[in-house]
């Protein structure tokens, strides 16, 4: 065999190497960049057979935007002045669709120097391209939550990514927290009682974990979060980490203390008992009566009546916008209550259309006595406990 | 309670005391004490001081009934005198009928409420 025929050997034994990648295109370009030679990697990357390609300029593979852009040129120029270029961009299949292109072009030079040629390859990092947008997206997606902190943490509660959210809510930058145990969060108390090690265990049972609390931020201020503890598994279902969702709700629970304060200041002012005459107290009642309403109602004059040893109470009613079977359920027994203690009730306020209500509705009010102006009930009333009268009330049908 | 129950003697009525926890013993010395004292002193009326009484149930409440009922028979009127407010509550939510008792706010009240009624009998 002469050296010849080992030269041929030799390019056949690598054209068949070449014929059998498939994942890559790698091809053999002219000075001008035209086509010289192809394989069926390239055909399956870019669907174009051998005979449409050979002898035809690379750029056929480019984008509009890149063949003005006279992308090749530049290409086949930096590769011959350092030796190699790579590059990431858009390619063009032969059917108009497109994919992300990783290519490499190599000069191909002479044993004494000039440049004859390039090798170019080609790989489509398509998927993996798709895989970095959506993670960037995701990442881009948590930095955009700046009410919540969304941060991610390992299996022992370290902190494992950070997020402006958390910055905001914090103090903390990412270089300060990163690595550290979750618990440097947490008021004093809290660590001591292992509350951050109590919410990971629960979340890892459970599958989450929900709490509020105080937490501490870098200057030392606390603040109450609502927290969110859910954990990371990997594909065999084994718990790998954690995602807290953390929210700075001192405003809202302020707001609700608030509230609260108020709604008691409300019912307060709303029941008062008013001592009108030695012995005789009205008690004005305004607006809706609920059931809460109606008890602290009903405790807080008979604690006035225990004080003041009241004989008679008017309870008047005009300020109440309509009776029904349930506010006359709250005020009847209110009545029975002041009786059996030894208290006579009148009722007054009473409008036509309250009384047609009332008889409506089919309440029985028993013997209670019931007047429409306060003014005729303030004078049963005096009458009542005028001297030596105290036994009238009683005929009058308590 | 003591083996004593407080009766006392107040013009021609009498005022019983009750206070502490009421069991069935006590409530049986009561009801002697009681009746057997309205016979001696033919009294007129009888009130009933509960205002030593934190805790009135549906039981506490049907030992009063009875006492009224018994005094009734006797002749007498009774009025139940310092009924707490929180007890009162209690009884109405209970819904314990307690439409036929007479109430008073204190003693002097129910004095006061007791000669009325005895002056209305006269008349």
């Amino acid at each position: 065999m002469g050296y010849g025929d080992v030269a041929v050997a030799g390019e056949v034994a690598y054209r068949q190497m070449i014929d059998s990648i498939t994942e890559y295109e790698v091809i053999r370009l002219d000075l001008q960049g035209t086509v010289r030679s192809w394989h069926p990697g390239a055909e399956r990357l870019t669907g174009y057979p051998a005979d449409e390609v050979l002898g035809h300029s690379v750029r056929m593979f480019y984008t509009e935007d890149d063949i003005l852009a006279g992308r090749l040129e530049q290409e086949l120029r930096t590769a011959t002045e350092t030796g190699r270029y790579e590059t990431e961009g858009w390619r063009v299949r032969k059917d108009g669709s497109r994919f992300w292109a990783a290519v490499s072009l190599t000069p191909i030079r002479d044993p004494d120097g000039p440049v004859t040629g390039f090798v170019k390859v080609v790989r489509d990092l398509t998927e993996r391209r798709d895989e970095q947008v959506a993670a960037l997206a995701i990442e881009q997606m948590l930095d955009a939550i700046t009410d919540y902190e969304v941060i991610r943490l390992d299996l022992d509660g370290n902190v494992r990514s950070w997020s402006p959210g958390a910055q905001r809510l914090k103090q903390y930058t990412a270089d300060e927290v990163l690595g550290r145990h979750v618990s440097m969060f947490y008021a004093e108390e809290d660590i001591r009682s292992g509350q951050a090690q109590k919410e990971l265990a629960t979340a890892e049972r459970a599958g989450r974990c929900e709490t509020e609390g105080w937490r501490v931020r870098k200057d030392g201020s606390r603040f109450w979060a609502s927290v969110i503890i859910t954990p990371i598994r990997d594909q065999a279902g084994e718990v790998t980490g954690f995602v807290k969702v953390a929210r700075d709700l001192t405003e809202r629970r302020e707001q609700e203390q608030l509230v609260q304060r108020q709604r008691d200041e409300i019912l307060e002012l709303s029941t008062p008992v008013i001592e009108v005459w030695q012995k005789v107290l009205v008690l004005p009642v305004i607006g809706t009566l609920d059931s809460l309403r109606a008890a602290r109602l009903t405790e807080g004059l008979l604690e006035r009546i225990a004080r003041d040893q009241a004989e008679v109470v008017i309870l008047d009613i005009s300020g109440v916008p309509a009776i029904d079977t349930d506010v006359a359920q709250h005020l009847l027994k209110t009545v029975e209550a002041a009786r059996l203690m030894g208290t006579v009730s009148i009722l007054s306020g009473v409008r036509p259309e309250t009384a047609q209500a009332i008889v409506h509705l089919g309440i029985e009010l028993g013997g209670l006595r019931s007047r429409n102006s306060l003014r005729d009930a303030l004078q049963v009333a005096l009458h009542l406990v005028g001297v030596g009268n105290v036994a009238e009330r009683d005929t009058a049908g308590v | 309670m003591s083996d004593e129950v407080p009766i006392l003697r107040v013009g021609g009525n009498l005022l019983v005391t009750l206070q502490g926890n009421l069991d069935d013993s006590t409530v049986e010395q009561i009801e002697n004490a009681v009746t057997s004292e309205v016979a001696r002193t033919a009294a007129s009326g009888v009130l009933i001081d509960v205002s030593g009484l934190s805790i009135v149930d549906s039981f506490v409440a049907r030992v009063i009934a009875r006492l009224v009922a018994m005094v009734g028979l006797l002749g007498a009127a009774s009025t139940i005198v310092g009924l707490q407010p929180a007890v009162a509550i209690t009884l109405v939510e209970l819904g314990v009928p307690m439409g036929h008792v007479r109430t008073a706010l204190n003693a002097e009240q129910g004095i006061a409420l007791l000669r009325g009624a005895r002056d209305e009998r006269v008349h």
